[in-house]
């Protein structure tokens, strides 16, 4: 599901060095590690490493990695860092993110709010398809749906959730799947495990 | 009011320093102008005893103002005759033929802070961010690299602002660009306008301080760069050929044709006056074909861009 003919849902590319950048972060969900992934992201960012900060979230704390690592306990503190630090970062800094889609757009969200530009960032999808999804009728956002069809978790409609993407929300866009016959509702499938 | 083209006419003209003349312009029906936003400019039809000069000015007066436009034009010594026009011809009283404004050059609104450096009379479309700035309270720097003697001239436009520096050439007032680059916070959004190398030399800074080429923004200056050697253009839909002479544009020479040519900013920079190049080998001097366009040698850009050598023949 990572693909489709909705051209507003995101693609995500490998992480790669932006060796124009003059500073660089990288943030990486700890649940979304597999085995030597760490290891491998080493090696990719060696020709920066003497300029790179690395914040494991949520990772086991004896990992080690690229660059100075920071050990996160969880994403709201991510945000809580970005949101506290305005002056740290400059027009030569670059930000890599790993993980999964809510907590890639979040993590983007908050470091646009303090002014990274898209083209400062690269985003690198791994672990969960589970989504964050925006309900279009009471304007909630229900966290963690791996369902194709999900009760919302403001107005309690089942919404069918779409391929529809918003960067501002960072979350899918879900319909009323029986707003036209009451009730009538399709077998849910488990479609973003 | 309504037209193509508006007419003005000049209500003061101030020689705020030996080569600067302030220009104030109003509809000649007495009548408002059209509001034009922070960074516009309008381009002069400029009728001088042996020809016709079309040259665009940066607006300085507060954006959304429409009740009078005010320019800053500076005579250049090698002036094709469109400043050289401004300051020693043109009269109060006299009434000028002007486009519409356009604005090619606009403070993004999304910046977090906007940081803007001007070579010499580049400082003009800053004069109206300025204006801008102080009523939308947005973080900004100016740096403005002038000749020492000028530094108050534009003290009118800036007066009670903060957050502007002034630079110039002796020991401890140059700018140290790369140093000022380097300690940017993020969402800063950069403008320069000013002479080319020093356009140049900003935006290689910029990239090299790592800035992302699209918080980067310039405004060139065009008149400098439309003369050179004589050719000639066939005008293939027209069926007509033109002389181009050494201290023209081709954009001029079509025009003295009388043929219709799309154009905006006169300066390579807008893309407007795009033409089909049917034959021929094409000087390129404009900012908006990429290098693959330029290697096809299918487009031109008749505000700036020549013929390497006699003929062009243009879909026109």
């Amino acid at each position: 599901m990572m693909h489709s003919d909705i051209t507003s849902r995101p693609t995500y590319r490998a992480l790669e060095p932006d060796l124009a950048g003059s500073k660089h972060l990288l943030v990486i969900e700890g649940e979304t590690l597999l085995t030597g992934r760490l290891e491998a992201l080493t090696d990719t960012f060696a020709p920066v490493n003497d300029k790179l900060h690395t914040w494991l979230v949520g990772a086991p704390t004896a990992s080690s990695g690229p660059g100075k690592v920071w050990h996160l306990e969880k994403l709201v503190d991510v945000l809580d860092l970005f949101a506290c630090a305005t002056r740290d970062y400059g027009m030569g800094d670059r930000l890599y993110v790993q993980g999964t889609e809510p907590f890639l757009w979040s993590v983007t969200t908050a470091a646009s709010i303090i002014g990274f530009g898209p083209n400062q960032v690269q985003l690198h999808h791994a672990g969960s398809l589970r989504r964050r999804v925006w309900c279009t009728h009471c304007h909630t956002l229900t966290e963690n749906v791996t369902a194709s069809i999900v009760p919302c978790a403001g107005c309690g409609r089942h919404l069918l959730v779409r391929d529809h993407f918003s960067r501002r929300l960072g979350a899918f866009m879900g319909v009323m799947i029986d707003a036209e016959a009451p009730g009538a509702i399709p077998a849910i499938e488990e479609a973003f495990a | 009011m309504i037209g193509e083209t508006l007419l003005l006419k000049v209500s003061t003209v101030t020689d705020i320093a030996p080569s600067l003349r302030h220009v104030r312009l109003v509809a000649a029906t007495g009548s408002k102008l059209p509001p034009a936003a922070a960074g516009a400019h309008i381009q002069l039809t400029l009728a001088g005893e042996t020809r016709t000069f079309r040259n665009a000015y940066s607006l300085v007066s507060r954006p959304g103002t429409r009740d009078a436009w005010e320019i800053i034009v500076r005579r250049v010594p090698t002036s094709r005759g469109g400043s050289a026009f401004i300051h020693e011809e043109l009269q109060v009283g006299d009434t000028i033929e002007a486009s519409w404004p356009g604005n090619l050059f606009p403070p993004v609104r999304t910046a977090r802070r906007h940081l803007m450096i001007a070579g010499g009379i580049g400082i003009t479309p800053f004069l109206s961010y300025l204006a801008e700035f102080a009523f939308s309270g947005a973080n900004y720097a100016l740096h403005v690299c002038c000749r020492e003697e000028e530094q108050n001239v534009f003290a009118p436009w800036i007066a009670g602002q903060t957050g502007v520096a002034f630079h110039w050439d002796a020991d401890g007032q140059r700018l140290d660009i790369p140093a000022l680059l380097a300690t940017q916070p993020v969402g800063t959004h950069l403008y320069v306008c000013g002479p080319a190398a020093m356009n140049d030399e900003v935006i290689a800074a910029a990239a090299a301080a790592g800035w992302p080429a699209n918080h980067v923004h310039c405004e060139h200056f065009g008149s400098a760069l439309s003369g050179g050697e004589a050719f000639r253009a066939f005008l293939a839909q027209s069926g007509i050929e033109v002389e181009v002479g050494e201290d023209e544009s081709l954009l001029e020479a079509i025009e003295r044709a009388g043929v219709k040519a799309p154009c905006l900013c006169r300066g390579g920079a807008c893309g407007v006056c795009m033409t089909p190049l049917l034959e021929g080998e094409a000087e390129h001097r404009d900012h908006v074909l990429s290098p693959a366009e330029r290697e096809s040698g299918r487009l031109i850009m008749p505000c700036v861009s020549r013929a390497k050598s006699g003929l062009l023949v243009l879909d026109l």
